[in-house]
Formats: C-alpha cells, structure tokens, sequence
C-alpha cells in the first residue's frame, strides 16, 4: 500500500473488520443513490413544467410530449419509482448488511438489478411522455416497464433478504424487520397490480379498487415501512441504553400492516359501500401507529445525537418524522365523513400525499443518505455547507407545497359544495395557492441539483481514491525500473 | 421479534387478508362476477358497450392524462321522494279527504283546486314510506299519483348527472378512469350537457375560447393546419379573430380529436338501477352516444 | 484485528448482555386501539350495506334501497304499461298515438276490442298473437302479430291497462290485473299454442 495516496480524510484500503464490513457495500449503494438523485432532479423538473401550467397553460403546450398531463404523470413516476424505491433499496441494504460483509458477488447482482430498474424507469418515463401511460395512478409506468422493473427489484430484493442469512446475531433489530417486510409487501402488490391492471386486465370499475389498493399499501405501508425503519436505525444508533428492549416498534409494525393494508378505498367511491367504509375504519385506525411512533419519538426518549456536522442528515431525519406524524393525521383526520365530503377531489389530497411522499419520505431518504454515504466510503461529503442548505431548500419548499395547497384544497371544496357558485370561480380561486407552491417546487429542484453534485463529487473522490493505489501500483512495476522505497 | 420466518408470516398474513378482501371480494361483486343489470322498468340490458368511434377516444382521453384533472364519477349524499299528482279522478271531495288522512297540507276549501294544473307535485321531499302510502291513499280514491326521486347532493345540484354513479356504469370501459381530482368539472354525464360536437373541438382547440378564465392547457396538436383545398372542408374549425388560421389555411380535427369528442359525448349515466333510483318518469336510455 | 468496540456501536439495540430494562406499548394505546375498532365494527353494522353488492352510498342498507323501489305494484302500472308500449313492442306497429297504420296494424285508439268491459279476448291476443282477418272500426285488416307471452305477467297487465285507460286514445275501459293475465296463460298454454284466428277470438266469451 502506497501511504502517500491515502488524502486526510479517506483511508484508500481496508484496514480493520469494521472498515472491510462498510466497504463492502460501497458500490452497489453508491449506484442506487446516485441514480435515485439523478432521478429526483428529473423529476422535480417535470414537476416544475407541470406547475407552471397552472399560470401559462400555453407552456410547452405545442407537443403532446409536453401536455400537462403527461409531465404530471411522468413526475409523479420518475419521483416515486426513480428516486423513491431506489433510495429506499439502498438504504435497505445497509439496514441489512448491518455487521455482515457483502459478498463481491451479490454486491454484482444488486447493481445489475439497480442497472435494470433504472432501465425500467426510463423506458417507462419516456413511454409515459410518448403517450404510453397507464391511466392508474401510482402505476403510470407501462407494462414493458413495469415488468423490468420487476426483475430488477427482484434481483436486488432477495439480495437485501438474503444479506440477513449472513448476520451473526440471532436478533433481528426492530429497522430491520422493517425493511424485510417492507421488500416482501412490494413484491406482492407490485405484481399483483401488474398483472391485473397491465396484463391481464380486470373488468370494470375492479380495475380503480386494485388501483387504490395497491396505491394505498404503497403510500402508507410500504413508503411506512421503509421510512419509519429508517428513522427507528437512526433513532437506535444514537440512543444511549444500550440494553432496552422496546416494544414498541414492534407495536408499530403490526398496526401499520393490518390497518395499512385496508386503507385506500376513497367514499363516495363507484363501488358498493362496505368497501370505503372498510378502508374509513381501517384509516382511522392508523391513529394507532400514529399515536405510537409520536410517543416512541418524541416521549422522553433521546433525540439524534450529534451535531449536524458529524451527522450530516439528522436534520433530514428529524423533519421526516415530523412529517410522518403529521401527514398520518392529516390522513386520519380526512377519512371522517363530514371532513371527505368537504375535501374530496380538492388540492388538500394533494398536498396530503405530497406530505407522505416528499415531507416524510423523501426527506427520510435524503436524511439516510447523507448520513450512510460518510459511512461506507470513510469520506466527509465534499460540499459541506450544500447539505445544510439543501435541507432548507426542501423543508421550505415542502411547506409552501404542502400548507397553500391545504389550505386552499379545504376552501376549493367548501366552495365545490354550494352549487350556486359557478365551477370556474372555484377553480379561479384555487389559482394564489397554486402560485405559492410553484415556488416551492422551485426550491426543491434546486436542492435536488445540489443534492446530485454532492453525490457526484464523492464519488468521484472514492472512484479516485480507489483507482489510484491500483493505477500506481500497476504503473509502478519494480521491472519498470523504479526503487522501492 | 428474533426471527425472520415471523417477520415474513406475519407481513404474508396481513397482506393476504387485505388481498382477499379489496382484490378477491370486490372481483367476485364488481369484476368478473358482475353481469349486465337490467334498468329499471325495463328489459333493457345495461350498460351497452360503447361504439367503436368512442372506444378509441378513451385511449386518446387515456394518453394525454385527462384523469389527472378530471374525475367520472357523480356522487349523492341522500335520496328523497317527491308525490306528484297525475289524475284527480271524479271526486275531488274524496280526494281532499283522503289527502288530508295522510297529512298533506291540504284543505277542504281547496279541494276544487286540485284538479287543476295536473301533473302537479302535492308533496315534497319526503321520505319514501311517506310517498308511498299517500300513492296508496290517492289511488284507493280512484285518483292517480306518482312518486318521483329526487336525488340529493352537491354534485347533482351543479347537473353533473342525475344519480350517482355505480359499478355497472363502468363495465365495459376499459381502462376505468375515475380520476380523482377536480381541477376541471366532472365528466361522468358530459355528453349529456354538452352533446354538440362543435363545441367540444372548439374547446380542445382553445379552452378560453369557450370558457373564460379555464386553466385547461389547449391540445392544438390534436388538430391539423393545413392549406384549404379548392373548397374549404366540412369539419374545419370556426375559429375568429386570433385564434383564426391565417387566410388559406384551415384548421381540422385529427382522427384523435375526432374520436376523443366522439368518446366525451357517449359518456352518460342517466339510466335507473336497483341500485342508483331515480326518477323514472324519463324512458330508460342506453349508453350509446347521442347524436 | 479487535473489532469488538465497533461492532459494539453498530449494534447498539441489540445485545447480547441480559435485558436491563424494557419499554411496554402504553396501555392507553391499546385501550384506544380496541375501543377504535368497536366504533368500527357498530358503524360498520349501520353503515356498511353488510356486504351487498347493491348497496351504494348514501343507502345504508338493501332495505332501505329496496324502499326506493317505486315498480309497477307501487302505483306506476300505468307509467309501466307505456315503458312495455315503447320498448319498443307495440309501438313499432301500433304507432305511439295508437293510430295503427291503415291498411297494415289496426287501430288501438277508441277500438271496440280494446274497450271491452272484460279483457279476455285482448289478453289472448297479446299472449298469443293474431293471424288472419280482422274487423277494427269497420276497416278491415289482414295481418299478423307477433306473440308476446315471452313478457312477465306484470308487464302483459300493465300494457294492456295502459292501452285500455288511455284518456288520450279514447279509450276508457277497466284495467287488467297480473291475475287475470296468468289464469288466462294457464287456460292457453296447452290448449291453443297458435295465435289466434279473429273468428275464433270471437267465440270466446271475453269473460274467461
């Protein structure tokens, strides 16, 4: 080993167990996150195009590939799928590794299933902007996609399960059952909404209950699973007692599957009434794990240890949480019958879900990633202060997505109720929100970009700093004449 | 929780149960398991699958993402019954009296009105049973009444449809796409109010043009601009002012557009079910376009 | 190499020491929980339809959809009878003003066969269908007519009211009951599965 390549900050070689265990999950992570952030920038691209329609509906409006309808499609699937599962996968496999090492050949396999999502994700993106969208929502991706992107979860999937096989300790950690559950639920409703809705359609209005099925255990449970099991790994890592036994994660686990999995039936739906009654009881439930992870979180235990310079995301992660709780409640509180009459098909839905979506989990994944990146490659990120402000970017730019929409989501649908007041007055009153959340989705692209050019610049500085050792080692032959020292 | 066998059966479990009761259930009522019904009153199979024209347009109504404005589905917070007075008979006193038995606001002074301005509704709003014995008490007089359904709700206050919408309406629609938001009105009855095709490519072309103040983005691409033959064409837009071609050329709906017009004036739900009553004093309509 | 410290740190929340203190779930939470899920199951019995696949909002229940049920035995035979009229059925020969067509379909306004007190003769008929010449109004027709015994009882007797009690025809001739339709079904089915010859028709006393 060369001593004179290792820089300050970066050790150019394994030197202890703990070291080889972190860098044995250095690549495939490296992929997953850097085209999960190359994916957010798109989309809050896409997004950017689409709000502005709102104020010029002539923008772009000249090509169908640009019609708002398809950009709104192809944002919302670019988010969710580019970024979203990716960065989840990612972090998953880092809750999995845990103290086990990788080994070379399955850290191949999630790359190439990596490879083989994104390949999905951009076939299915420019599918969705050529006219090919599935009309779903949440599941906007066509089948050719769709079924890529199934492989290639597939192949990173069962890696990440399978990585558990190889742990010392007999315990599973509470993030890691999880993310566990989380890897089989995906697979399940993934495939089931593939072939029902894509392949081998249903008949009728079958085709919406799947669809929010499917939507429903996405954004709530799966985007829960994964999410609350994140922030819990954070939360255990920087808790002080090493020897407590908290039930109450578990307790979270079992109340967000059983009622997560029922929400999702909007009422006043097209279907006979035992179905959005079923999903309104079941919503309410998930007061449940709302009030658990609220009291888990915030009941005396605590907080994230570290200041944010050592801790690169904690913020992040703090946010998320927050927004979990609160986006959770906003949930409950819409399934009440006199409040859905009132808001139904309004902006507050919207802002409801981009809450879930981005305000927790989102900001969940950032707050992973700037904290597991230092991790696994031993380097500080190179741009120090883009993290601080890339935080808040998106926490300003999630507020004034998430509170005008509300706000003016709830007054859309008061005013939608009294029929003397003629449609076009409703919508042009919705029109003040609609301009404040464009600058929100100005704020977030932004910090997606600074978010990108962080990742990119450490992987360029471990990409250098793992090929260098290798390129002088290789240049400095001891037949090529030079003296070893 | 040590194991991951646990972690998986408990994850199959609540996932299984939720499978069977929101996929498996709902196919075997609404799916597969769902034949055409039979309107009310009436032999007649329903829904009728649409023409082939209006097919299309669903698939152009799909692509270009209109469900993420629009939703297709009517809702109706209440039923309630109207009694309407066909035929007084030939005794009016009876009449009066028998009114006045089942509590509605009749006296016998204005008895001798009754016979005048027939069909008349004498009651309003009531509840069903209500409406139904008074039919009772009117026909046992030799008089003849009738119950109207008054359907309830904001949705069908602003006419967007005159019951609200079921499994049946969608059977054969493939894909459903009930959208769910409300950036522009709801279009489950649209062909309905708004059955002149003139008007729907004039708005795809430029919505402002129709409606003042709409957001919707227009889909010029949808038509064809092209130099006018020897005689202009049919189906060239009439457009003015700045919207209008320069001299020579003409604007004409592509295919697409023709078909996604086509699509938006079959849609209608204004038939009576068992399920979704409603006043029945309309014949029983299908679902083909109107023309 | 000693890793021990720093695997210590990795997997801070699982141990390997005896349990030194453990945190329960609230047992508040669990209270609410089940408390929750009996507001659920009550408002679920009122609210949700038990299943049927004929209950939609804002009907809570298939008797209450059933209530709204307004069919021909509620009072609307007439309305019944002129939807059975215009199917169509009738209509297409009998014209919608019941005027036939001259020379071709008789005549149902102010005709003597429709306003017979008893509604025997026009009961066979319309189950039946009519072959051969006929008299109606002093014109003479010589068509056929289809049968129509694949219609309900309901609807055959609803038909027949409203043909027979329609002011604006000129007719006013007492109505017809599902009953009477079925006792003459009965009589027919084996008896005389042709239609009916005129002639015949006016053998049978129309009180049968």
């Amino acid at each position: 080993m060369t001593a004179s390549e290792s820089t300050a900050s970066s050790p150019v070689a394994p030197v202890s167990d703990a070291d080889s265990l972190n860098a044995s999950c250095r690549w495939p992570l490296l992929v997953l996150f850097i085209s999960a952030a190359g994916w957010a920038v798109l989309a809050s691209f896409f997004q950017l195009i689409a709000s502005i329609k709102f104020h010029s509906p002539d923008f772009l409006a000249d090509s169908p590939w640009t019609t708002y309808g398809r950009v709104h499609d192809a944002a919302g699937s670019a988010l969710l799928y580019g970024f979203g599962i990716q960065a989840g996968l990612g972090i998953a496999l880092r809750i999995c590794t845990g103290t086990a090492t990788l080994p070379a050949a399955r850290q191949w396999i999630v790359t190439f299933g990596a490879t083989l999502w994104n390949l999905g994700v951009l076939v299915g993106i420019v599918g969705i902007l050529g006219g090919d969208n599935t009309g779903y929502e949440n599941l906007q991706l066509p089948h050719y996609a769709a079924m890529l992107l199934f492989v290639g979860y597939l192949l990173a999937g069962v890696t990440i399960v399978f990585t558990l096989h190889g742990r010392r300790q007999p315990c599973l950690s509470s993030p890691q059952w999880f993310v566990l559950a989380a890897m089989f639920w995906f697979a399940w409703i993934f495939t089931t909404a593939t072939w029902l809705l894509l392949l081998s359609t249903v008949r009728g209005v079958e085709q919406s209950v799947i669809d929010w099925w499917y939507s429903g255990n996405l954004t709530v449970v799966w985007l829960g699973l994964v999410g609350l099991g994140t922030g819990l790994y954070f939360l255990e890592e920087s808790r002080d007692a090493a020897g407590t036994r908290d039930y109450r994660p578990l307790f979270v686990f079992w109340t967000l599957i059983l009622f997560g999995s029922w929400t999702g039936i909007p009422s006043g739906a097209p279907v006979p009434v035992w179905m959005p009654t079923l999903s309104m009881i079941a919503t309410l439930a998930l007061a449940v794990p709302l009030l658990t992870i609220a009291v888990t979180v915030y009941g005396g235990q605590p907080g994230l240890r570290g200041n944010s310079n050592s801790r690169a995301g904690s913020r992040f992660i703090q946010f998320a949480l927050a927004a979990w709780v609160a986006a959770t409640a906003l949930k409950v509180i819409s399934a009440l019958p006199e409040a859905a009459s009132r808001i139904d098909f309004t902006w507050f839905m919207t802002a409801q879900a981009e809450l879930n979506t981005y305000g927790f989990y989102a900001m969940m994944m950032f707050g992973g990633i700037y904290w597991i990146v230092p991790q696994v490659t031993g380097m500080e990120w190179p741009l120090r202060k883009a993290v601080g402000v890339h935080f808040w970017l998106a926490a300003a730019g999630v507020l004034l997505i998430v509170l005008p929409l509300a706000i003016g989501g709830v007054a859309q649908g008061m005013k939608l109720n009294h029929a003397s007041i003629p449609f076009i007055d409703v919508t042009a009153a919705t029109l003040p929100y609609l301009r404040v959340s464009t600058m929100g989705d100005v704020l977030i692209f932004i910090g997606h970009l600074l978010f990108l050019s962080n990742l990119l610049a450490v992987t360029v500085r471990v990409v250098r700093a793992w090929g260098m050792p290798r390129y002088r080692s290789v240049m400095m032959e001891p037949s090529a004449g030079e003296v070893e020292p | 929780m040590k194991y991951g066998a646990l972690v998986f059966l408990s994850a199959f479990l609540a996932l299984a149960a939720s499978w069977g009761g929101l996929i498996l259930a709902p196919q075997i009522q609404v799916g597969r398991g769902q034949q055409e019904t039979n309107a009310v009153n009436s032999a007649e199979l329903y829904p009728q699958a649409r023409p082939g024209l209006a097919r299309q347009g669903l698939s152009v109504y799909r692509a270009n993402g209109c469900a993420d404005c629009h939703t297709q589905q009517v809702r109706q917070t209440g039923s309630q019954c109207d009694v309407v007075l066909v035929d007084a008979g030939t005794n009016a006193e009876a009449l009066a009296e028998a009114l006045m038995k089942a509590n509605v606001g009749i006296s016998k002074a204005s008895a001798a009105g009754l016979a005048v301005g027939l069909p008349k509704p004498i009651l309003r709003r009531v509840p069903a049973n209500l409406a139904k014995s008074t039919v009772s008490a009117i026909q046992s007089v030799g008089a003849k009444g009738k119950v109207e359904i008054v359907a309830l709700g904001p949705d069908i206050a602003r006419s967007w449809g005159p019951r609200r919408n079921v499994a049946a309406d969608y059977l054969f629609d493939d894909p459903v796409l009930l959208g769910s938001q409300r950036i522009g009105p709801d279009l489950a009855n649209v062909g309905l109010r708004l059955p002149d095709p003139t008007w729907h490519l004039r708005h795809l072309y430029e919505p402002r043009s129709e409606v003042k103040g709409s957001l919707m983005p227009p889909y010029r691409f949808l038509f064809e601009r092209r130099k006018t033959g020897p005689h202009p064409s049919s189906e060239a837009l009439q457009l003015s002012g700045k919207l209008a071609p320069p001299a020579g050329w003409e604007i004409v709906p592509r295919p697409e557009a023709l078909a996604l017009v086509a699509y938006l004036r079959s849609l209608r739900s204004d038939t009576p079910l068992f399920e979704a009553p409603m006043s029945s004093s309309a014949p029983a309509q299908t679902n083909a376009p109107a023309r | 190499m000693n890793s021990d410290p720093v695997q210590d740190i990795l997997t801070a929340g699982d141990s390997r020491e005896p349990q030194s203190r453990s945190i329960a779930v609230p047992i508040w939470l669990i209270v609410l929980m089940v408390l929750l899920l009996y507001w659920g199951a009550v408002y679920f019995d009122q609210n949700g339809g038990w299943f049927s696949a004929k209950v939609y909002s804002p009907y809570r229940s298939l008797q209450e959809v059933e209530s709204f049920q307004f069919r021909a035995g509620a009072g609307d035979v007439f309305e019944l009878g002129r939807m059975v009229y215009n199917k169509p059925t009738c209509v297409a020969c009998h014209q919608a003003s019941g005027q036939g067509n001259p020379g071709q379909f008789p005549p149902l306004a102010a005709s003597e066969w429709v306003n017979e007190p008893e509604p025997g003769r026009m009961i066979r008929l319309v189950l039946n269908g009519l072959q051969g010449p006929i008299t109606v109004k002093g014109q003479s027709f010589n068509n056929s007519m289809v049968a129509w015994n694949m219609l309900s009882d309901q609807e055959i007797a609803a038909v027949i009211t409203y043909v027979r009690q329609n002011k604006e025809w000129g007719n006013n001739a007492p109505a017809v009951t599902p009953a009477q339709v079925k006792s003459v079904r009965e009589k027919i089915v084996k008896a005389h599965p042709a239609p009916f010859n005129p002639d015949e028709l006016m053998k049978i006393s129309p009180a049968e």
